[in-house]
């Protein structure tokens, strides 16, 4: 039963550690999503205040995929939910690729990367300059890339908050990481994509101060409903369902695809 | 200024009116929810009936009455049980085997007083049995086959065996041998000392009743569960007895007529509790044992294999026993019985006419109970057509039913030739025919159709609610809610801080509705506290200067990882008991570890005390004093578990024990602890009174009282199992955190409700931590009697409640200490505020204004806005509990989930709510800011 903000703090954490070792590369383009409009120069405190929404891009790839893939991830969700049910711990590691390619489709197609400058994806696009728009560069693969392994660095710290929130700890290992690892797949790989390690952007993430968009509802949306997925355990009704993790998965995956959809349309900018 | 002023004294009163009702509406709706129930007086007679004559002649004189205490049925019957002389008495037909349904709440005494009266106990019994002082759980006064047995007077009687019996029947007992079920690792001293006296006893011959009542296998259970590697062989020991009483009953003349009786008073779970309805804990064995047996009915199958449900042969009521006996031994039937004589025996007799006149006696005792419950005499004459063609009452229906019997049997005389009006069809023959019984005719399964739904009738009377009481509790609650929500939002500024609390209560009130949440309700309080303390870490971030990593590894880790520890420590909840937990995995199998924990608790603490102490207290005297308390305190803690649970103690706590009684060693530790408490609160008074003050004015009350506070620690390690010791190192840990995230810079610092929501949680996950749970099986009563030698109610409830809440009197007393320094640090912040004006204002005179202002309407006392979140807590949980009783009143688990949680509740409002958090805490902060 992970709760927002230890989950924030560990992904936030392993930023921190990894910005030196690994992933300099994309910190050092300037001029992140996050400081947009002004200032690239940004200190931590104004870029804080002027972190905006992640806006999807406007190609009619990216608009057509923004919609598709929570109806695809619903899909899927729904039509694996029985062999879910009877069989957690193959259901869940055979879908995790499946996940990672619809994540991935998503980030490259309607995501701006970390360090991609941003007028780009928010320019209007005219009908010569489509392929521009929904250009995949290699710098944006890359991104993608460092964006999973960041994820999957993350997940046994995640796997530890939800231990620390009353997953089992002696027993259902395998299922607890699997979970985890599902949950950061849904709500962290995208953020990383959008926010590298930008640390300024990811301080306004954990402390729940960043604008509404897609990524960020996702998060939220996920964690809680990961741990609103707890409630049904104890009740009494002898539910194949009850069993651990597949409530928890359940709520992450509906708690995340509705933080998506709200975030990215009725909540756009919001702010806590 | 006013306006704040008179905004401070209404919520005052609010609070106050609040908290006055909290008592009233809990008094009031348990009136209407455990009515008193009428019984009848006196010792039943035979009913005059026409034309049948004498009662029919018994085919028993004497009784031996053997309880096996938590005789689950798959115990005696089953492939792997050690009964193996009892299963070949089955086999030939010389016992008769029943699976006897024990109807929550499955605790000894309405236990016992369901197999004497043949009553259906009310709840209010389970509060009784804790309260074992009480007269008036005595059944001296009522009619029990007890009181039949000795009203006939055919002979003495004895009992050797627990001493409930002992208080149910004062006075009834010729000879008896009591023995106390106070330490559940004695496995044969109890059971022993009831043996010895069965050779002598068999060779008397100046009794007609013996009970046995063996408790051994009951601690086997609690201790090790029914699966503990003692249980055969305590069974072979049971089935010992039973073969060397029916050798007796064989061979000896004075007993040829015995009827030889063995039950379990109530079974077990799978963690060897009991006290709910689980099918294992209501499924007790119950057989009849004579030679005269033999041929009644065809031989039974034994051993049987194992059954999930623990339905064996028949299966009967526990009450069945009451009119069973009654006819076996000959005797009427208990006034207030609302059993069922067992149709199996009716063959006993060959004439029909005796079964007729059995049955007829059963049915008119049951309706004389049926019309004192209803206040109609719907059973005297006969009922005209109409008003049995549309009844209007259960009873009226249950009269219409009789007409059908009741004209047979009248016309059933003597010498008639009964068989051709028993083989008579009735019209009125009911579906589901108990097909199990021996096949007795349809007027005989009329009749016991008709005893039956008279029973199951009359067994929810035993809870008929008084309505208007029920709903006067609910609205008097509900004002309660009401007035500590406005006096919460008059009293806490911003209104928003208190979201938290808000969804909380709410939160647990729609979880008091569902019987699920109630049995697992400590998942709710895992879940609320992880979650709150999660955010608290993680907010306090902002005040560090450490980097985000160092903070999480450095707080928010060992926070959480506390809450995680406290959650797994004891496996509460009905769902899972008896799982592995901490204590069973890591604690039980390495008690070194254990000592180790525990040795380093009580270490702490006395460093603790001494350090808190030197100001008070002159250190020559201060340390030799606290470490005799503590060695006192850790000495009868280990006296008490070489007792209580040997096989915890290592040897070197063993060899370090020297010879006291755990009686003086416990009065020491209390007399100790409260000469210190005293000469704490007297040098608080005497520094008040002279005004001398060595150090600095507030630290003296400050540090007194954190002694106070260390002092309750000593009382609650003393109270506590000793596996729940080292919790109290987690509670320190957690506590030290909540202590520092006050004194946080820059005004970030934990609030007054937030340190009261903290306090709440923790209160709540403690309690369940060190294993207490919504059932009332979970009551802890092993440190009940620390230091009691006879029984004081006032004693021995004290006792009893501080070892359950150990752990929340523990942080309601902590937060006192935390409040006071958040009271200090609000005091501190404001004479810096009105120095900075000072320096800006330049007119002295309005400086002082301002000050002025500050002291008369400025600062609400942390105390007061603390009673406010319990309060407002209280509320909200007692009217949801109410109302959930209320709503659910006809709901299957009234008995076993929603009323035990309703007494759970009194316990946390009265207790914990009214006298700890306000009054006891209120005490101690009063002291604290002198």
């Amino acid at each position: 039963m992970p709760l927002v903000d230890p989950v924030t703090m560990s992904s936030s954490a392993i930023v921190k550690g990894a910005v030196a070792q690994s992933t300099s590369t994309t910190k050092s383009t300037p001029g992140s999503q996050a400081t947009e409009s002004s200032t690239t120069t940004a200190g931590s405190s104004s870029s804080l205040a002027t972190l905006r929404p992640v806006q999807i891009k406007q190609t009619p790839a990216a608009q057509t995929i923004r919609h598709a893939l929570p109806a695809a991830l619903t899909a899927l969700y729904l039509f694996r939910f029985d062999a879910l049910v009877t069989n957690p711990v193959p259901v869940m590691l055979n879908a995790l690729p499946v996940v990672v390619a619809f994540q991935m489709t998503y980030a490259l197609l309607c995501l701006p990367a970390a360090g991609e400058p941003a007028s780009k994806s928010n320019r209007k696009p005219r009908p010569g300059e489509k392929k521009k728009g929904g250009d995949i560069g290699s710098s944006t693969i890359i991104t993608a890339l460092l964006a999973s392994v960041l994820t999957s660095i993350v997940t046994p710290f995640l796997y530890f908050a939800m231990v620390l929130f009353g997953a089992p700890f002696l027993t259902h290992g395998s299922h607890t990481f699997l979970c985890a690892a599902h949950l950061a797949l849904l709500t962290l790989f995208p953020l990383f994509y959008v926010h590298g390690v930008d640390s300024a952007a990811w301080a306004a993430v954990g402390g729940f101060r960043a604008p509404l968009d897609e990524t960020f509802g996702g998060l939220v949306g996920g964690l809680v409903g990961a741990w609103l997925g707890a409630v049904p355990i104890p009740l009494d009704w002898d539910r194949e369902w009850q069993r651990w993790p597949v409530t928890i998965l359940c709520g992450a995956y509906g708690g995340h695809l509705l933080g998506r959809v709200l975030g990215g349309t009725l909540f756009w900018g919001k702010r806590f | 200024m006013s306006f704040r002023r008179n905004g401070s004294l209404s919520s005052t009163l609010l609070l106050i009116a609040a908290n006055v009702l909290i008592p009233v509406a809990i008094v009031i709706f348990a009136t209407g929810f455990f009515p008193y129930k009428p019984l009848l007086p006196g010792l039943a007679e035979y009913e005059p009936l026409d034309g049948y004559g004498e009662p029919p002649e018994a085919p028993f004189d004497k009784l031996v009455f053997m309880v096996v205490d938590a005789l689950r049925s798959d115990f005696v019957y089953t492939t792997n049980s050690g009964f193996k002389f009892t299963q070949s008495l089955i086999r030939h037909g010389a016992a008769i085997p029943f699976t006897a349904h024990a109807t929550s709440p499955t605790v000894t005494m309405p236990r016992l007083k369901a197999i004497t009266t043949g009553s259906v106990p009310s709840f209010l019994d389970v509060v009784l049995n804790i309260d074992e002082g009480d007269e008036s759980s005595s059944l001296a006064s009522q009619d029990t086959w007890l009181a039949q047995m000795k009203a006939k007077g055919t002979g003495k009687l004895v009992m050797y065996g627990d001493d409930t019996w002992l208080k149910l029947f004062p006075g009834t007992f010729d000879r008896a041998d009591g023995t106390t079920s106070f330490f559940v690792a004695d496995f044969t001293e109890v059971d022993h000392n009831v043996t010895r006296n069965i050779p002598g006893e068999l060779r008397n011959d100046d009794w007609d009743t013996m009970i046995l009542h063996y408790l051994g296998l009951d601690h086997i259970g609690h201790k090790g569960g029914p699966r503990s590697p003692h249980m055969v062989p305590k069974q072979r020991e049971m089935d010992g007895i039973v073969s060397q009483i029916y050798k007796a009953i064989e061979t000896q003349d004075h007993l040829k007529s015995t009827l030889f009786v063995v039950c379990g008073d109530h079974g077990m779970n799978d963690a060897g509790n009991h006290g709910a309805s689980s099918p294992g804990e209501t499924s007790p064995a119950l057989l009849f044992i004579s030679p005269k047996l033999k041929g009644l009915q065809k031989n039974q199958d034994s051993p049987l294999p194992d059954a999930e449900d623990f339905q064996f042969y028949s299966t009967v009521e526990q009450s069945d026993l009451a009119p069973t006996l009654a006819a076996l031994l000959g005797f009427p039937v208990p006034k207030n019985n609302l059993g069922v004589l067992i149709p199996e025996f009716l063959s006993i007799w060959p004439k029909k006419a005796d079964q007729a006149y059995l049955l007829h006696q059963n049915a008119r005792q049951i309706q004389t109970v049926i019309s004192a419950a209803s206040g109609t005499k719907t059973f005297d004459g006969a009922l005209p057509e109409e008003s049995c063609a549309s009844p209007t009452s259960d009873y009226e229906q249950l009269a219409c039913e009789w007409q059908g019997p009741s004209s047979i049997l009248m016309s059933a005389r003597v010498g008639d030739d009964m068989d051709s009006q028993w083989a008579l069809p009735v019209v009125t023959v009911m579906p589901n025919l108990p097909t199990q019984h021996s096949d007795p005719h349809p007027i005989q399964l009329t009749i016991f159709q008709w005893l039956r739904k008279a029973q199951e009738l009359m067994s929810g009377m035993a809870s008929n609610y008084d309505m208007s009481r029920l709903i006067l509790g609910q609205v008097t609650a509900l004002l309660a809610v009401i007035f500590s929500l406005s006096a919460a939002i008059k009293t806490v500024s911003p209104t928003r801080s208190l979201t938290p609390l808000l969804v909380i209560s709410i939160a647990y009130s729609i979880m008091m509705f569902a019987s699920s949440y109630v049995e697992e309700e400590q998942h709710f309080w895992y879940l609320a506290t992880s979650t709150w303390f999660g955010y608290l870490t993680l907010r306090g971030f902002k005040h560090t200067n450490t980097t985000f990593p160092a903070h999480l590894l450095l707080t928010a880790f060992p926070v959480l990882a506390s809450l995680r520890l406290l959650r797994a420590w004891n496996q509460t909840g009905q769902k899972h008991a008896g799982t592995p937990d901490i204590v069973k995995l890591f604690i039980e199998p390495h008690p070194h570890f254990l000592w180790l924990l525990v040795g380093l608790t009580y270490f702490w603490t006395h460093r603790q005390l001494v350090y808190y102490s030197n100001g008070p207290i002159p250190v020559p005297i201060n340390y030799p004093v606290m470490t005799g308390l503590v060695l006192a305190a850790f000495t009868f803690k280990a006296a008490f578990t070489l007792e209580d649970a040997p096989e915890l103690v290592v040897e070197f706590v063993k060899s370090s024990l020297l010879d006291f009684t755990l009686i003086a060693r416990a009065r020491a530790v209390f007399v100790g602890l409260g000469l210190v408490a005293m000469a704490a609160m007297g040098f608080i008074l005497w520094e008040m009174g002279t005004g001398v003050r060595k150090r600095s004015p507030k630290k003296v009350p400050a540090e007194a009282i954190t002694t106070l506070q260390h002092l309750y620690t000593i009382l609650a390690l003393t109270q506590s199992r000793t596996a729940n010791i080292p919790l109290f190192l987690i509670f320190n840990l957690l506590y030290w955190f909540l202590s520092g995230e006050i004194d946080a810079p820059d005004g970030t610092g934990l609030s007054t409700v937030e340190l009261g929501i903290s306090s709440l949680l923790l209160q709540y996950a403690s309690f369940f931590a060190m294993g207490g749970s919504n059932a009332i099986s979970s009551v802890d009563l092993s440190n009940a009697y620390n230091g009691v030698s006879g029984f004081n109610v006032i004693l021995v409830g004290v006792l009893t409640y501080v070892g359950n809440w150990a752990g929340p009197v523990w942080w309601a007393f902590g937060t006192v200490v935390l409040l006071g320094k958040i009271w200090r640090r609000d005091q501190r912040q404001k004479r810096l505020g009105s120095g900075n004006n000072g320096k800006r204002g330049s007119d002295e005179k309005e400086e002082k204004a301002e000050a002025k202002q500050m002291l008369e309407g400025g600062q609400i006392s942390p105390f007061k806005t603390y009673v406010v979140v319990t309060t407002l807590f209280t509320a909200f949980s007692v009217a949801a509990v109410m109302a959930a009783c209320t709503i659910l009143r006809t709901h299957l688990f009234v008995w076993t989930v929603f009323s035990p949680k309703y007494l759970y509740c009194v316990a946390w409002s009265l207790g914990q709510h009214l006298v700890v958090n306000v009054g006891l805490s209120g005490l101690l902060f009063w002291l604290g800011s002198l």
